[in-house]
């Protein structure tokens, strides 16, 4: 009897231990062929990682992957996406991606920490907006008094130019609510008229756009030409221990910005192939932002400005984000680009495939 | 007569088993289906939407390596937590000073969202699979350590005491007594914590992965007006919570942790 009652809890045991185990092995070798790529073949080199977010801002860097990869067969980095600022700056904290798109206003602030963080160029110029419902009727600035305004995050250039906006129209931050909200959520706070107003990089303000509830009430560009939001910036390390490598991504991401704004074709194509395989995206929409109008977003112009910077300092205090202890020379290595004149686009489409 | 009246009440029992949980979906399914339909909203989608959002990603093959990705990082994380948690939950239900000692820290980290691990996480183990199996492990470690003290805590003295009439010590005592007699409570906790596991897969796949029912949704956010895609990824979800609990329940069907629980 006893010895019939140790075999059965012996095979309960056996049993558990047995199904837990091969399920285990098959979730583990499933996952490891399907998503990790296991038994496919082995890339050559590691390469440098570089953070970015399916926006606009950063339409750069997997144009520059996806035209080197059909160039030379393979990318000069390994462009490595986030969902959001909070996850892309720590992934840049820890060492993980050792370059990154981020936000400028972001970068000075990590550097005030004493974050050894370098901007070595600028991801776009405008490419932004601010979006009302078009039932609001809401067309100034003025309009906007006691409403809520939506920004991305309390270190995103939206929130500068909301200040500044602000400022023109004599007015300041205290006649309006400033709420924080991720960019991806606030079409949809738009449509329920759960905010009056949204503020964010594209593509997500041409989708309200495009769905046809949302109205400009201003685009960047009218409010602050050459507006800067996102910049390219590397660690300190890579800059001391592997400048060619520097050197490399930011000449690749000048040439993709030049190759851009050379045609429209050029920007329906990276709609195209941007949309299909770094952000997937409805490609009707980046095409609907890169051309309505061609000048919302520029890719242009990006070398580092002393002048730019330094409103954003300016502003960066006024809102209380910066405390002003780092200087344009302490956050930025402009050497990398020395004229835009001399950059040459990238020859895209192939002429003989 | 008697025993075809026997199998027709089987039988309606096995119908109504079915019936009823197949009539409370369609009603919630309608429900949903005209709330949107009413509400006029064009951004959330109808039940069909999301059926058909599902269809989609099957077809890209995208539906299945997701679930796969979730079910990996869920497996390896809960499997540790067991491994860790069991062991120790019996040590702590056993040894009042042990418990004393660890027991505060355990309840101070185990009110702990994973969302607010998320940049520990990122800090310490990157951005690959490791990040989002750490979180899967803390949301389910502190449960089961807990279930299985309580389950030595709450064990009837009388089985212990009878045990060491028949002279049963240490190890022994351990595994002959201890272990079956908290084994049904333990693994009730092993259910609840692997419902607990699969509900922060959403949170643990915030972080830079590229893969997974979590991931799926936090791309739909990105990709515009995706809602369908949002809803199709709770859906999917919800559904595979489900087949795990039924998984699970398969355990309870042993008689070494049927007697445990209580005839109804």
């Amino acid at each position: 009897m006893s010895s019939s009652i140790q075999q059965r809890r012996r095979r309960l045991g056996t049993t558990v231990a047995l199904v837990v185990s091969c399920w285990l092995v098959a979730v583990t070798l499933l996952h490891g062929g399907l998503n990790l790529g296991w038994f496919a073949e082995k890339q050559a080199a590691r390469k440098y990682r570089l953070g970015f977010l399916p926006v606009t801002c950063h339409l750069t860097c997997p144009v520059t992957d996806f035209i080197t990869r059909e160039k030379t067969g393979e990318g000069l980095f390994h462009p490595m996406r986030f969902n959001g600022w909070p996850e892309l700056k720590e992934a840049y904290l820890s060492g993980v991606t050792p370059a990154t798109f981020i936000l400028a206003p972001m970068a000075i602030a990590l550097r005030e920490q004493g974050v050894p963080i370098k901007i070595v160029y600028l991801g776009h110029r405008d490419g932004s907006a601010v979006m009302v419902h078009k039932d609001s009727g809401i067309t100034t600035m003025e309009g906007l008094r006691g409403k809520k305004v939506a920004v991305p995050n309390r270190f995103s250039n939206q929130r500068l130019l909301i200040f500044r906006a602000l400022r023109d129209a004599g007015m300041s931050v205290e006649d309006i609510q400033l709420v924080e909200m991720p960019p991806p959520d606030m079409p949809a706070a738009l449509y329920a008229k759960a905010v009056d107003a949204i503020s964010s990089g594209e593509p997500f303000m041409g989708q309200s756009e495009l769905d046809g509830y949302g109205k400009v009430l201003w685009l960047t560009k009218d409010v602050w030409p050459d507006f800067i939001s996102c910049v390219l910036a590397v660690h300190e390390d890579m800059i001391e221990n592997d400048r060619p490598a520097v050197q490399r991504l930011v000449d690749g991401i000048a040439k993709s910005g030049k190759w851009l704004d050379t045609s429209m074709d050029n920007r329906m194509d990276a709609a195209q192939f941007v949309a299909k395989h770094y952000y997937n995206q409805d490609p009707r929409l980046l095409s609907f932002v890169l051309s309505k109008p061609p000048d919302r977003v520029k890719y242009t112009n990006l070398t580092l400005r002393k002048k730019d910077f330094e409103e954003i300092e300016e502003l960066g205090r006024l809102s209380g984000i910066l405390a002003g202890t780092a200087k344009f020379e302490d956050y930025t290595d402009a050497s990398f680009v020395l004229d835009e004149a001399g950059i040459v686009p990238h020859q895209y489409p192939l002429k003989n495939p | 007569m008697s025993s075809s009246r026997g199998i027709s009440r089987v039988t309606e029992k096995t119908w109504l088993r079915l019936a009823l949980p197949l009539a409370t979906a369609a009603l919630f399914l309608a429900t949903w289906h005209f709330s949107v339909l009413w509400s006029g909203s064009d951004l959330f989608p109808t039940p069909l939407a999301v059926g058909r959002g599902i269809v989609e990603l099957a077809r890209q093959g995208l539906l299945f390596k997701y679930i796969v990705a979730s079910l990996y990082r869920v497996s390896v994380g809960f499997c540790l937590a067991a491994v860790v948690g069991i062991p120790l939950g019996l040590v702590l239900g056993w040894f009042r000073p042990a418990y004393a000692a660890i027991n505060p820290l355990i309840q101070v980290l185990r009110p702990i969202s994973p969302i607010a691990w998320i940049p520990v996480a990122i800090l310490w183990f990157g951005v690959d699979d490791t990040s989002p199996i750490f979180l899967i492990f803390l949301a389910s470690v502190f449960p089961i350590t807990v279930a299985a003290s309580a389950a030595v805590q709450n064990m009837q003295v009388v089985y212990v005491r009878a045990a060491r009439n028949f002279g049963l010590k240490g190890l022994l005592l351990f595994r002959k007594v201890i272990l079956p007699a908290a084994l049904p409570q333990i693994i009730t906790g092993i259910r609840i914590t692997l419902g607990v596991a699969w509900l922060v897969v959403v949170a643990a796949e915030m972080i830079a992965v590229n893969s997974g029912l979590g991931y799926l949704i936090i791309d739909a956010r990105n990709a515009g007006k995706r809602y369908d895609l949002v809803v199709a990824g709770m859906v999917m979800i919800g559904l595979i919570g489900l087949l795990l609990d039924l998984v699970v329940r398969q355990l309870e069907k042993f008689d070494e942790v049927r007697w445990g629980y209580g005839q109804r």
